[in-house]
């Protein structure tokens, strides 16, 4: 027998050690929830609300924090990264439920991973109008698949530079905001002008739905949990404490926007918070201002499109584990360490994506991705609601002192308001349904394909992830 | 001697721990130990491909990297079982090379062992590999195995 080093080491040396501080999962969180939605989605939310967009942006920031919140209490019950798919498997013993969510998730990281794509295109051409958007799209996808396969993206630091320039790029705006208030020509009327035609409660609840978009991406900090130090304490104030932080840079940006710019060309802009600095009511330069901002702007995009990039492999990979994908998609490559069938399917569904949504636009349809994109907020909607159930549910189970407790009244408030928006999407866009019953049939297929090939290397008459058939893999 | 063994969760590590054991005197090493880094902000943080954990049901944690990390530095492990110097078990996170290095500083280790890769153009073209990195900083002799020719189907080279 080999006997084991005696306990002298200290501490630091005990062999679990972690890496991740709190400090840094509060950039992480920062970083990944604020590049997606408010450079390229606020063009959207001015367009269905009006001046008043504000508003939806700070009650679908509440309302994601609330979320947020339901996360951080399962997270630090079950600190591992598979997120979403584990709590619900665990409060509700479906494998079913568990595979639809999973999916779901893919689905809707996938649709925004090309949403995030062409809003960098849209930046992108404001910097260098050469080539065309959809080539732009395509390479800049290329680069976040070759730069995660080789594990440029493991950076910390990088991690945390990138957040701190795309605060700054929304500081800029702020302080434009603050620079033309001073200057006494705001109009505040603006901030409560509702100017869609109907009911302005719809309106902004329309807005909401738009808005929730942008706040997106924080489940995805359940990717670190297992390797935060002190994760009871660091999790639930750094995931809440950075969305609230987004929640109102959001607010704050939303509402520079409005007064600074005529909603109308808010609403019309591809590139919406670049109409705030043409404005040129700083006093520099013009041109060097929308030049440094587009600059600013494409590291905040790829920022938050990395982490997206990272996430989808890494659900196959899991899946794949589970034995419900096949099991190519847990192949890793034995020099970089990277899940590179996974990568290079999640690479070749995106760009599949833009490639039909851009001849379907030019041939007269509708702009397929950001439909794509919108519509998974339904299913995200339907998978927080659930979240926020999952974790009622599992209270009493699995808890000691040191488990994070939710407001209970205020997870109640979450779960109506996701159930409120979730309602409103639907019966605002029926069609949003079809659109995600298709997606969700892509799931279906992907399972009948397991089924199909993976039945055979399973023995007679075992279940899928019957863990006595485990020796069926060959390691 | 202090001797620590890396491993990745790949064939390629256990088949270096074997070769450490082929040729290395017990006699002569004090302690070994086994280390696995986990990557957190990577797409797969650890990938086990040698022990023989029973893989979980569906939508059942198979997101903890940290069960994946203990599963290959115990397989690891298990080659040096009856062999005579003691082992210490320890997983980190972080990067792995600096991880490695740093461990070997505070062990004052004697020789530090790691897997490189695969053989080929992947190889060839993207620097920077972990292997790479510890021998060029680590504080002491590393033995690089690298893997025999004609197993990169994933069978476990033979040592």
């Amino acid at each position: 027998m080999a006997h084991t080093d005696t306990p002298t080491v200290d501490d630091e040396d005990s062999g679990l050690r972690r890496s991740i501080t709190g400090k840094q999962l509060f950039f992480y969180t920062l970083g990944d929830v604020l590049g997606s939605g408010i450079y390229v989605l606020i063009g959207l939310v001015a367009a269905a609300v009006g001046g008043a967009f504000w508003i939806a942006f700070a009650i679908g920031v509440t309302i994601a924090a609330i979320t947020g919140a339901a996360y951080a209490e399962l997270v630090t019950k079950y600190p591992q990264a598979a997120g979403a798919a584990l709590y619900i498997n665990k409060a509700f013993g479906s494998t079913a439920l568990t595979f639809m969510t999973t999916v779901s998730f893919l689905a809707a990281s996938f649709a925004a991973t090309g949403s995030l794509a062409t809003g960098f295109s849209s930046y992108f051409a404001t910097v260098w109008d050469g080539p065309p958007a959809l080539l732009v799209s395509l390479v800049f996808l290329l680069a976040l698949v070759v730069v995660n396969f080789i594990g440029i993206t493991e950076s910390v630091v990088m991690n945390m530079l990138m957040t701190f320039v795309e605060v700054a790029g929304l500081l800029i705006v702020m302080g434009i905001g603050i620079w033309y208030i001073a200057q006494g020509d705001a109009d505040f009327g603006v901030l409560t002008d509702i100017s869609v035609s109907g009911n302005p409660a719809l309106a902004v609840l329309a807005g909401i739905a738009f808005s929730f978009f942008a706040m997106t991406g924080f489940e995805n900090t359940a990717n670190v949990a297992e390797e935060t130090i002190d994760p009871h304490r660091a999790f639930p104030r750094s995931l809440v404490g950075g969305m609230v932080v987004a929640g109102i840079v959001y607010v704050l940006v939303s509402v520079a926007a409005a007064l600074t710019v005529p909603v109308d060309q808010l609403a019309g802009s591809d590139a919406a918070l670049l109409e705030v600095v043409k404005q040129g009511i700083l006093p520099f330069s013009t041109d060097f201002m929308t030049t440094l901002f587009s600059i600013i702007a494409l590291i905040a995009i790829t920022n938050t499109t990395l982490v997206t990039v990272v996430t989808q492999p890494r659900i196959l990979y899991g899946m794949a584990k589970e034995d419900v994908v096949p099991g190519v998609f847990a192949k890793i490559h034995a020099t970089r360490r990277s899940p590179w069938v996974g990568l290079l399917f999640s690479g070749v569904v995106v760009a599949a994506l833009l490639l039909v949504g851009h001849f379907f636009q030019t041939g007269g349809g509708i702009d397929l991705v950001n439909r794509l994109a919108l519509v998974t907020v339904v299913l995200l909607l339907a998978i927080y609601a659930l979240v926020i159930v999952a974790c009622l549910k599992l209270r009493g189970r699995d808890e000691d002192e040191r488990t994070f407790r939710a407001n209970t009244p205020l997870l109640i408030v979450g779960l109506v308001g996701n159930l409120a928006i979730l309602g409103f999407s639907i019966y605002d866009d029926p069609s949003s349904l079809i659109w995600c019953a298709g997606l969700l049939a892509v799931g279906v297929v992907l399972f009948l394909v397991e089924y199909a090939v993976g039945s055979r290397n399973r023995p007679q008459g075992s279940r899928r992830g019957d863990p006595k058939t485990a020796d069926r893999k060959e390691v | 001697m202090h001797v620590i063994v890396a491993t990745d969760g790949s064939p390629q590590s256990l088949a270096a721990a074997r070769h450490l054991k082929s040729f290395a005197d017990p006699q002569k090493i004090t302690t070994i130990s086994v280390v696995a880094v986990i990557r957190p902000l990577a797409s797969v943080a650890f990938a086990d491909e040698i022990s023989e954990a029973e893989p979980p049901g569906p939508g059942e944690g198979a997101g903890s990297f940290r069960d994946a990390a203990q599963g290959a530095v115990d397989a690891v492990a298990a080659v040096f079982d009856d062999w005579g110097p003691s082992i210490d078990k320890q997983i980190r996170s972080g990067s792995p090379a600096a991880e490695i290095i740093k461990l070997a500083n505070q062990h004052d280790a004697g020789l530090v062992v790691v897997a490189a890769g695969g053989r080929g153009i992947s190889d060839a073209i993207l620097v920077g590999s972990t292997a790479q990195r510890v021998q060029h900083y680590a504080p002491c002799p590393v033995l690089v195995v690298r893997p025999a020719p004609r197993t990169r189907k994933g069978a476990q080279p033979k040592v």
